[in-house]
């Protein structure tokens, strides 16, 4: 606005930024938007207009200033009819006043003569606990959990479905047809321990049948079940596929180990069976 | 549904209007009651027709099912056409409420609290729903320490009667479902 400095220019823009002030005014203190005479703000732009022949940027952009805050005054000027016209308009001032000289005891009573209440109640239920104690199981110590948030330069990166199919490692159709395999071997074995259902004759395939099992579960398709008394894993078909999506956002990382050791192991087993 | 004898209705009904009475009663979520689609879901396309009848039922008990909208007021949107007000209904919270004020207590709050609860809403409601955090702390501080005024306002904040956005006060969702806002302002003035 460097230009409004030179003093004779100064003199003819005194009453529009006073009224742009008076604008500013309204709006930061709330203050009734009727104060201001829309149409003498309008007809005074005018006056400007026809004498000034308003030509450069800095002209313009305090025209368009003019208007953009005579715009928000009759805004405000709806909200306030609008306001006043509900049900719920008292003066403040007056009803300030009133608040101020009531008892404590008053406003307790005109304020329960005006309370519904809502009536609600809270219910543990089975399912409710079943869901705390599985929450509960699932909860690392506190002392294990301090790894849970590692700095971000300890994050390590590991390569992900989509990096494997990038690098041409692996193709999403071969990967699809994996996934649908463990999926059909395990809708024909029903409900299986975890551990019987993952291992198989080779160690490597048991690891590859795990990863992809992981999988299933995250997607949905399968539902991990874990008696923490007896602390076996069962794994079964999920019956739930419409709310799969839905019910996999609320869920929970099951961590299962598997080792060679423990392979071999199993492997014995099977032998002696 | 086509086929179906009058008694089959009727308990179809019965078994709806109780699902309905045990989503609406017992707490789902940190808010009480549900919202229109939640109740839709449990209760099939026809769930408004299944909460009239429940609040006629709980009429007779001296409560009522009300329907809050989440942007301000609450009720059907009168002329509005249906297919419209039935997307309004499901974005709508419903829930139980006590119909007349006729007990003499429903709440183990201090009186003085209640008195400054009175007076914020009374006063935020003249100031056309909302207020500076710091003009309603002057306001009250004319009658109860400021220490108690500070931990009062963050009560009515954490239990909704009240809301906060940028240390402005409004009318939280509490209110809007619990208190008729125009009896308080009226029975100030008349007391």
């Amino acid at each position: 606005m460097g230009n409004y400095k030179n003093p004779g220019k100064q003199m003819k823009f005194d009453e529009l930024f006073r009224l742009l002030n008076f604008c500013k005014t309204i709006q930061t203190e709330g203050t009734d938007p009727f104060d201001l005479d829309v149409k003498k703000f309008l007809e005074t732009l005018k006056r400007y207009h026809k004498t000034k022949k308003w030509k450069s940027l800095d002209d313009l952009l305090l025209d368009a200033e003019a208007i953009a805050e005579l715009a928000k005054i009759i805004e405000l000027q709806g909200k306030w009819i609008k306001d006043r016209s509900s049900s719920f308009y008292i003066d403040p001032v007056l009803l300030e006043l009133k608040l101020k000289m009531l008892e404590p005891q008053q406003l307790a009573t005109a304020f329960f003569n005006s309370w519904h209440p809502i009536i609600a109640m809270d219910r543990i239920t089975p399912q409710r606990l079943k869901e705390g104690l599985a929450y509960w199981n699932a909860l690392l110590p506190l002392g294990a959990r301090n790894d849970e948030f590692p700095f971000p330069s300890a994050i390590e990166s590991t390569f992900g479905i989509e990096d494997l199919i990038e690098l041409n490692i692996l193709s999403k159709t071969e990967f699809d047809y994996s996934i649908k395999a463990v999926l059909n071997d395990l809708e024909a074995r029903g409900r299986i321990e975890y551990h019987d259902f993952i291992y198989g004759d080779a160690f490597e395939t048991s690891i590859k049948k795990a990863y992809l099992t992981s999988y299933l579960v995250n997607e949905g398709k399968a539902e991990l079940d874990i008696n923490p008394l007896e602390e076996e894993v069962f794994i079964s078909p999920s019956n739930t596929n419409v709310n799969a999506k839905a019910d996999h956002t609320q869920g929970r990382s099951i961590p299962v180990s598997l080792s060679y050791e423990d392979w071999l192991r199993w492997k014995g087993k099977q032998k002696r069976n | 549904m086509e086929g179906e004898t009058e008694e089959e209705l009727r308990a179809r009904t019965e078994r709806k209007v109780k699902k309905a009475a045990q989503l609406l009663f017992f707490r789902q979520h940190r808010i009480p009651g549900v919202k229109g689609w939640e109740l839709k879901k449990a209760l099939g396309d026809d769930y408004m027709e299944v909460i009239g009848v429940l609040n006629s039922a709980l009429d007779k008990l001296g409560m009522e099912v009300k329907r809050i909208s989440e942007a301000g007021e609450g009720g059907e949107g009168e002329g509005e056409d249906k297919g419209k007000g039935d997307k309004r209904a499901e974005r709508d919270r419903f829930m139980i409420v006590l119909k007349s004020p006729v007990i003499e207590k429903a709440s183990g709050e201090r009186i003085d609290n209640v008195a400054m609860l009175s007076a914020t809403l009374a006063y935020i409601i003249s100031k056309q729903g909302k207020a500076t955090r710091k003009a309603v702390e002057t306001f009250l501080s004319a009658k109860f320490p400021k220490q108690r005024i500070f931990f009062a306002l963050d009560r009515y904040i954490k239990q909704g009667y009240v809301g906060e956005a940028d240390k402005v006060l409004y009318i939280g969702w509490r209110t809007r479902a619990e208190v008729d806002r125009k009896a308080l302002l009226d029975l100030i003035l008349a007391s």
